[in-house]
């Protein structure tokens, strides 16, 4: 066989995202793309804003030479020093271009963090649901991780987590606002984690926060995100400009190390070290250049806000038990029977497309991703409705 | 610690030359200034892309399609790939389709998700030395081990040495033509022994897959002709880039194309479809991508490269230096006039402020590699450097 048994192991345990995305597929074939509401997909329909195409034209039109060359592998220095301006003025903390090392994505700097910090064994604690792409990130570089379900209302649940800490436990990874449920985690419950994280440290245990941002400025009703770094000297923040400027295809992003962590230069060079070795060498050199320039920018949130009020508001309608999210573009409503795979299969025969909570970790939910048109997600109103009913009636 | 115990290792024990010569260059052309130094140590062209991809890419920022930014599927654009496909059935006269290609952020980026979806931990993998040391982490990152085979004294693949390295674990012959760093172009007749060598292994039931990192394929020169590996064994995977056909280093794209000849072709690319994703590349970067699919016929100028290699190759030759003759890449590996090249190199650097890496960054020690990407103006200037050293080095002057 030309591929390994790890992979191979892989593709099994997907093998039913495959079989419902393809049944998707024939569904739309069947009844037409139009009449097919697909919300299981996170990739945004949203254009980055009209000033960052202008400003890709005037970079691709400039005469300087060397612009698609490479450079360090942190990424150019004027672009590191303006993101790290940026993050002084959300943290109120002293980062400089050292502490930023610029990434092919989110996704891209998780690998690099945790090439970086995990030796085979060493363990990172991932509250549940997650976004089960982590465990791979972590599984690639020998970690393992330590899944911590969350509290009824996706918040962290400390206590949980606390009994999940040991010897081995080398970083906490939280992603917030919070894919799939939009959760965003408050300054309480988060100086909860970091008490209960200094009380390892004070025994000589550094445990690291690794945050994945990449939902940071999609976030609702003026909800501030609480600063980590500043709370929180060994934190690691990782985040990505694919939902905030519409650039997910572009592969952009970065990760900030906190100016309060002791030793910081030697992880500074391990990041970059792994940048190269992993195959990344650097970040694309137009994509960074340009979001160099839009650190304070973002595709329209207050659009996302009215698709999240609109799709709940159906839900609740529909007589779905949902969390209202505050953040991201996710929802993740209880499936109105236990069995996820099932009632989403259900869903597709009434034309709705959407992914069940068994992929992130949970079953007994399913995720919707509404970055989708308004214009989709009103028409499919009468759907959800539809699958209320049924569900309410089968049950009688 | 703060970082893993094992990257600390691999930190400590990195002799990527290349980037310590960098930072050391920094030091020295601060002192002495920019134009003081011919700094031949990194293998980043000065050239610029074709004008006509400039203009592409103007025209496409400025007439933007709805969605271009957007996520494609992992193994990206199909229409880009179907460009690319055309592409390389008229090159190898193969039948390559769309799904036989696989679009990567570079030759890097293809060559881990090769070896992330292929290996299995204890697997070897055979590597031609000298080599591009980047080979050793790529493949120790999925838990391989790299089994290195030195070739002939020009560089040339050596089949018995090849032969001998075959272990029942070999899964894969990670080959680099043109070469980095000797710019050797492997020729027909070796690329044939090799092809016929694992021909024999598969009919005594052993798979190796040729992986052919071809990041300098363009570059070759006195009007020879790449072998076509394709033809000649069944799985055969070739990864390539633009970094330097296109002088598109920084925007890292590349493909992997498949031989269509390989019977679980699906099963790999639905491998390669997770391990691009899980690696965090997820796609090859959108924009890069469309470029791509409309400029592989282009390249920058190929004779300018030949030019500088033979400019360079008779300075070598003159000031008294032992040096194969590459035909391809923008490399050379000439002989270090003394055994310690790294205590040459140092010299060389110091005292003629001329900057090339030592050959042990390459598996090699008593060699050096100059990479010769660099405006012609810098060649000749160097020219008085090497001579010197050349005189203090072969004929004993001060």
């Amino acid at each position: 066989m030309p591929i390994s048994k790890s992979i191979s192991t892989l593709m099994k345990n997907s093998s039913w995202i495959r079989a419902m995305f393809e049944e998707g597929e024939k569904l739309k074939k069947k009844h037409g793309v139009e009449n097919i509401y697909d919300f299981s997909l996170g990739n945004p329909i949203t254009e980055p804003p009209e000033a960052l195409k202008e400003e890709l034209i005037r970079i691709a039109s400039s005469d300087a030479q060397g612009m698609h060359r490479y450079m360090t592998n942190s990424g150019y220095d004027n672009v590191r020093e303006e993101i790290a301006q940026y993050q002084k003025e959300i943290t109120g903390l002293p980062y400089t271009k050292d502490h930023i090392v610029m990434t092919v994505g989110a996704a891209g700097g998780l690998n690099v963090v945790f090439k970086s910090i995990l030796d085979p064994g060493d363990e990172v604690i991932v509250p549940c649901p997650f976004f089960v792409e982590f465990m791979f990130y972590i599984g690639n570089h020998n970690g393992v991780i330590k899944l911590v379900d969350t509290k009824d209302d996706f918040h962290l649940d400390i206590d949980k987590i606390g009994a999940a800490i040991n010897k081995k436990t080398k970083a906490i990874l939280i992603n917030s606002p919070h894919n799939p449920t939009g959760v965003v985690y408050n300054e309480a419950e988060l100086q909860e984690l970091i008490d209960l994280l200094h009380e390892r440290s004070k025994k000589g245990q550094r445990i690291y926060i690794v945050a994945d941002e990449a939902y940071k400025k999609i976030i609702y009703n003026g909800t501030k995100l609480p600063n980590l770094p500043g709370m929180y000297e060994d934190t690691v923040n990782v985040t990505c400009h694919s939902k905030d400027l519409g650039l997910a295809g572009e592969r952009i992003g970065y990760i900030a190390m906190s100016p309060r962590m002791k030793n910081v230069r030697s992880l500074i060079d391990a990041t970059i070290f792994a940048n190269r070795i992993l195959g990344f060498i650097n970040a694309p050199a137009i994509m960074q250049r340009v979001v160099s320039k839009f650190q304070r920018s973002s595709v329209d949130i207050m659009e996302y806000q009215k698709k999240r009020d609109a799709i709940y508001d159906i839900l609740v309608d529909a007589g779905f038990e949902v969390v209202k999210p505050a953040g991201a573009f996710y929802i993740f409503p209880k499936s109105p029977i236990p069995d996820d795979i099932q009632f989403v299969k259900t869903m597709l025969q009434h034309h709705i497309l959407t992914v069940p909570g068994v992929g992130f970790g949970k079953s007994g939910y399913f995720r919707l991703a509404y970055c989708v048109t308004m214009d989709v997600i009103e028409k499919s109103r009468p759907y959800f409705k539809e699958v209320g009913e049924l569900l309410r009636n089968g049950q009688k | 610690m703060i970082i893993s115990n094992e990257m600390d290792q691999l930190i400590k024990d990195q002799e990527g030359w290349t980037r310590r010569m960098f930072e050391e260059g920094i030091r020295i052309k601060k002192l002495y200034g920019l134009d003081a130094v011919c700094d031949f140590s990194l293998g980043n062209p000065d050239t610029e892309p074709p004008e006509t991809l400039r203009k592409a890419l103007i025209d496409m920022l400025s007439s933007p399609e709805v969605g271009t930014h957007r996520y494609m599927s992992n193994n990206g654009y199909e229409d880009v790939r179907e460009n690319i496909a055309e592409y390389l059935r008229e090159v190898h006269g193969v039948p390559f389709t769309a799904g036989h290609i696989f679009m990567t952020v570079g030759c890097a980026g293809g060559l881990n998700v090769i070896l992330k979806s292929m290996l299995n931990p204890g697997d070897e993998v055979i590597v031609p030395t000298p080599f591009f040391w980047e080979f050793k982490n790529y493949i120790n990152n999925f838990g391989g081990i790299p089994k290195f085979v030195e070739t002939k004294e020009d560089f040339q693949l050596d089949i018995g040495n090849i032969e001998a390295a075959i272990t029942k674990k070999t899964k894969a012959i990670l080959i680099n033509s043109p070469n980095n760093p000797t710019g050797a172009v492997y020729n027909e007749e070796s690329m044939k022994q090799l092809a016929s060598l694992l021909n024999s292994q598969r009919e005594q039931g052993q798979d190796i897959y040729i992986i052919t990192d071809d990041a300098y394929k363009k570059l070759v020169y006195d009007g020879i002709r790449m072998p076509n590996v394709f033809q000649m064994y069944d799985l055969v995977l070739s990864v390539t880039s633009h970094s330097k056909d296109l002088a598109l280093a920084g925007e890292r794209i590349g493909y992997v194309a498949i031989s269509p000849n390989i019977r679980d072709m699906d099963l790999l690319v639905s491998a390669m479809t997770i391990a691009i994703r899980v690696l965090g590349f997820v796609n090859a970067p959108a924009l890069f991508q469309r470029v791509a699919g409309k400029f592989q016929r282009t390249s920058v100028s190929i004779a300018d490269y030949e030019k500088k290699r033979d400019t360079l190759y008779a300075i070598l030759m003159e000031a008294g230096f032992e040096c194969v003759k590459p035909q391809g890449a923008f490399y050379m590996f000439p002989k270090s006039p003394i055994p310690d090249e790294l205590e040459f190199v140092r010299t060389l650097q110091q005292e003629e402020r001329i900057m090339v890496v030592p050959g042990r960054g390459f598996g090699r020690e008593g060699y050096f590699r100059i990479a010769y990407c660099v405006p012609m103006e810098k060649i000749i200037k160097a020219r008085e450097g090497f001579l010197r050293a050349g005189d203090r080095y072969y004929r004993g002057g001060k």
